[in-house]
């Protein structure tokens, strides 16, 4: 293949000369430490090169090698439970191999090569199969069953295939190509990453990603295959409310990318991830989770990859048949990377230095989620929810990021920094934020959860809007200024906050809430508005509705096990009693 | 009655019975529940002037409030029988403050005294 010469060093960056041979996004060797570099731009024999590792002591006149293949992911079995870097590389085996840092220039495979494999064939000999058919599975994890399929360019009929143990390049089928020729399948292949991975048709997604969350699921529902943004200043608890949903989202695989944040926060992923056990399989969320990691000391190159490998192993598992979520978390310092890389690039900077490109490369990240129909012969389906974080600086949206990410995204969950400041988390400001799915989504919600569902989430953002008025008029002229009817909104409205929508992520039993029980306790709460009200229209003084005791009750409702759901109709009891006694107290 | 004036009252019988002679809904209340009742009940009859002896006003000053709130009552504390407690001032006092944000009544009442 072409071999150049460096003529220029700067950062990350490097040119070479006599790349002749070389293509777009092919990705390089550098140096006499085989560095590993992508080409970005070309011009005559002149190549510009992101070099993936750290630069230093670097020079002019050292070789780059062409590999002539664009920078890809090895896809197969092994990928659930590790933790790669932003290049695939596996950490966990560098670790055992080179120690705590990443030694320059080192080779290790993505997928272990020695671990052997339990194949179990889907497919038949004689069986005419091609592009996303399975041929076969292997259990992957205890809850993972890893579906092998036919790679792209391969079709024919089946002549043998393999049962029982293998490993990931070891041939497990053979095809017979029309024209006659023989192709070894392995359970492992390739993907470039720049490329999205095709599908047979995509679908407008009509089910919600349920997150356990009450003011994501119950105020600002995700679609199971929607994409979703997630931008709040620093400290507002972004990284909570990924984590969060990337414990508790009833998506089969989760894909986390930590990209250019603290290291410290993927280390409390590692810690924390085996000891949690899904509510689902009741096996640890590790099982089902694959991790990227490239912390903020890590080679920005690498930054800009991580998200094309995350998003290409969550499209590796969609077309499986799964449903996936994907949480990459900052966009924003991806976005930085991307700038960096533009500024050594001398490219002509756009708003706030960023590349000119930022938008589109944006929409190429979010378009690729989504549901489709898969490929292959069976019609299943897979779905890729993404959720990106944003930290804009200073918490202003204004800035290019967040505004092309809004541009993208159907769902907007706004952190605010004066709600964090309040100890309210999760702290999604539930005036600002959006979510464009809850009208497709209301049908789901009225067959599988209940049909006043719709009706009492409605009910609940009417009474949160209310509030905000009535917030202004008591700025300007005091709360004597509101009626008692007004007053007990703004009650109601205050439990809705502090008993539903806040919520403790670090609670055994509050930190995932079911459907039924977000039901239950929004029921509880309203109904307490709507007896109040009777009350109050019965002469009922509004301090004796407000100190009814069983508030205490309603306000501890959030810690109610999800096993014990039988309790809330003792509390719906002891309000209906508690009102009733008022009204006959009230008199008339 | 549409044609006449209705009027309410509410306090210590004695005091209100002198109303009923020019055609007054009274309801001696006595406790701070009597006198929310009351005023809930005149209220719910949509009667528009309501007068209230200053000692009952005293008991419930959540009831006063709300009904001071609604458009088409108006609640008039009225002395009891021991004279006035100084509760009507008070109150005109409250609303002069918050109409023009001073106390403008300070210096008559020095005169007063």
């Amino acid at each position: 293949m072409a071999q150049g010469k460096i003529i220029k060093v700067a950062g990350s960056l490097i040119v070479a000369e006599g790349m002749t041979d070389a293509r777009m996004y092919d990705v390089v060797r550098v140096s006499r430490h085989h560095l590993i570099g992508e080409i970005l731009e070309l011009r005559g024999d002149k190549a510009s090169i992101q070099v993936y590792e750290e630069t230093s002591g670097l020079g002019p006149g050292e070789p780059v090698e062409s590999t002539g293949a664009p920078l890809s992911l090895e896809l197969g079995p092994g990928l659930i439970e590790s933790i790669f870097d932003g290049i695939q590389r596996p950490l966990q085996r560098i670790y055992e191999q080179a120690g705590d840092r990443i030694t320059r220039g080192i080779e290790l495979p993505s997928l272990d090569r020695q671990k052997q494999w339990a194949f179990s064939p889907k497919a038949a000999v004689g069986d005419e199969v091609s592009h996303g058919d399975i041929i076969g599975t292997v259990q992957e994890s205890p809850v993972i069953e890893h579906r092998i399929m036919v790679p792209k360019g391969f079709a024919g009929t089946v002549k043998s295939i393999h049962r029982g143990l293998a490993k990931v390049e070891d041939t497990v089928c053979v095809l017979t190509a029309a024209d006659g020729k023989e192709q070894h399948l392995s359970m492992m292949q390739r993907w470039p990453v720049r490329q999205g991975r095709p599908y047979r048709e995509k679908l407008y997604p009509t089910s919600p990603m349920v997150t356990g969350q009450r003011v994501i699921d119950t105020l600002f529902p995700i679609a199971s295959g929607g994409v979703a943004a997630i931008p709040g200043p620093f400290g507002s608890g972004k990284t909570v409310v990924q984590h969060q949903l990337a414990k508790w989202a009833d998506a089969d695989i989760i894909v986390y990318v930590g990209c250019g944040e603290r290291g410290n926060e993927m280390t409390d992923v590692l810690k924390e991830f085996p000891e949690l056990h899904d509510p689902r399989t009741g096996e640890t969320l590790m099982k089902r989770t694959v991790l990227i990691a490239n912390t903020s000391d890590m080679p920005v190159a690498a930054r800009e990859a991580s998200i094309y490998t995350g998003i290409t192993i969550a499209e590796y598992y969609r077309d499986m048949g799964y449903s996936v979520a994907i949480m990459a978390d900052s966009t924003s310092r991806w976005a930085e990377a991307l700038r960096e890389m533009s500024g050594r690039l001398e490219e002509m900077p756009g708003e706030e230095g960023y590349p000119a490109y930022l938008s589109s490369r944006i929409a190429e990240f979010y378009e690729r989620a989504g549901l489709v129909q898969c490929l292959g012969s069976d019609d299943r389906r897979g779905a890729i929810t993404a959720i990106g974080a944003v930290s804009p600086p200073g918490g202003d949206i204004s800035e290019p990021v967040s505004q092309a990410t809004l541009r993208i995204v159907k769902v907007f969950w706004g952190l605010s920094a004066q709600l964090a400041y309040k100890r309210h988390f999760p702290a999604i400001d539930w005036l600002q934020s959006y979510s464009l799915y809850s009208d497709n989504l209301s049908e789901w919600f009225t067959d599988h959860v209940s049909p006043e569902w719709n009706e009492l989430r409605a009910k609940t953002m009417r009474i949160l809007q209310e509030e905000s008025e009535l917030e202004e008029i008591v700025r300007l002229v005091g709360t004597d200024a509101l009626g008692w009817r007004d007053r007990l909104t703004m009650e109601v409205a205050r439990s809705i906050r502090e008993d539903y929508l806040h919520q403790n992520a670090f609670d055994d039993v509050d930190t995932y809430t079911s459907l039924q029980k977000q039901l239950l306790m929004l029921r509880l709460i309203l109904d307490y508005g709507d007896k109040g009200q009777m009350a109050l229209d019965a002469g009922v003084n509004l301090s004796d509705v407000i100190n009814m005791p069983v508030r205490e009750r309603i306000g501890r409702a959030k810690y109610v096990p999800e096993d014990s759901l039988e309790n809330f109709d003792k509390i719906e009891t002891e309000l209906a009693d508690q009102a009733d006694a008022l009204i006959n107290r009230g008199g008339y | 009655m549409a044609d006449k004036l209705r009027m309410g009252a509410v306090g210590e019988a004695d005091v209100i019975l002198a109303f009923k002679a020019i055609g007054a809904m009274t309801i001696p209340a006595v406790t701070a529940d009597e006198v929310t009742q009351a005023l809930h009940r005149l209220s719910r009859d949509k009667v528009p002037l309501i007068f209230i002896t200053e000692a009952a006003a005293r008991m419930a000053p959540e009831a006063i409030s709300r009904y001071e709130q609604t458009p088409d009552t108006a609640v008039i504390p009225i002395p009891g029988i021991g004279g006035s407690d100084g509760y009507g001032t008070q109150r005109v006092r409250e609303n002069v403050i918050k109409a023009i944000g001073a106390d403008i009544l300070i210096k008559q009442d020095r005169n007063e005294e």
